[in-house]
């Protein structure tokens, strides 16, 4: 399983990953589309968010979405604000 | 600007390949992708696709002179946005470089679709836009060519990386299947045996 860009946020990154990758097969392609790992990913994310502060990558990443944003609006059907709204996985 | 254009059948399943596109990495083909992040992940309440943002750590490979006459760093990232829409069975990934863009953009999509004549089997399509920056016009045609050719290159290697994946995925498949069938056997065995 591959790491994280923080050595600190591998272990805790592994284990959303594991996560994220039973719910997937398991659920997501058979139409379980609810929400089982949350939780870990709420940790992981808090993690690599630090990372990517002290990394300075932040403002790189505001920039790259910023030019290309995603969803694409325009080309997406969805709402914007989807991003907000959409159940997190 | 350069283009790049080419297509693949991947043996498996779209599910397999898909499921494994998660776990890609690392692979020994491909070791200069040193982490892989999700930046963000949810599913489009409306459409049902899963949206994913990734972040790629890759150590260039490119020459330390090469790096140093550029301003470019040893560690180079990439930003990978992707759509799977779980109803029509399509997977839709595109990359970024977020590193020397100045000097050279690479822009990649990359889908997997069910093959229409082979629903078993997954069909890869790849483009890649490989555009050489204003700090590289004078040789912002020689470059590209260059850089087109390594892509390529990078591409089968990229490739052939993913398939060892899928056949590790497939003989683990395999082997619990086997195991299962052997625990039943015992279990059916054992019952018989004790009726």
């Amino acid at each position: 399983m591959s790491s994280s860009i923080g050595e600190k946020c591998t272990k805790i990154k592994q284990e959303y990953d594991s996560c994220f990758n039973s719910w997937y097969s398991e659920r997501f392609l058979k139409g379980d589309a609810s929400p089982m790992c949350d939780d870990l990913f709420f940790k992981y994310k808090d993690c690599l968010l630090k990372t990517l502060e002290e990394k300075k990558l932040d403002t790189l990443l505001a920039d790259a979405r910023k030019e290309n944003p995603f969803p694409n609006t325009s080309t997406s059907s969805s709402s914007s604000s989807s991003t907000e709204s959409g159940k997190k996985e | 600007m350069k283009f790049f254009q080419a297509t693949h059948t991947f043996d498996h399943s779209w599910a397999q390949v898909t499921a494994a596109n998660w776990m890609k990495y690392p692979n020994e083909q491909c070791p200069h992708v040193v982490a892989v992040d999700i930046l963000d992940r949810h599913i489009d309440p409306e459409t049902g696709v899963l949206r994913t943002e990734r972040l790629l750590t890759c150590n260039q490979n490119a020459p330390a002179l090469v790096l140093k006459l550029l301003g470019g760093s040893a560690v180079s990232y990439v930003r990978e946005t992707s759509e799977l829409d779980p109803r029509t069975q399509t997977l839709t990934m595109k990359t970024q470089n977020l590193s020397m863009c100045n000097v050279l953009q690479i822009n990649e999509t990359v889908t997997y679709t069910v093959h229409p004549q082979d629903p078993s089997s997954t069909l890869f399509s790849q483009e890649a836009q490989i555009v050489a920056g204003s700090a590289l016009s004078r040789f912002s045609s020689y470059v590209e060519d260059f850089c087109l050719t390594r892509f390529r290159d990078n591409a089968a290697v990229g490739r052939a990386g993913f398939e060892t994946v899928l056949e590790k995925f497939k003989a683990a498949r395999l082997e619990a299947a086997a195991q299962l069938d052997k625990l039943e056997k015992a279990a059916a065995t054992s019952t018989a045996a004790s009726l």
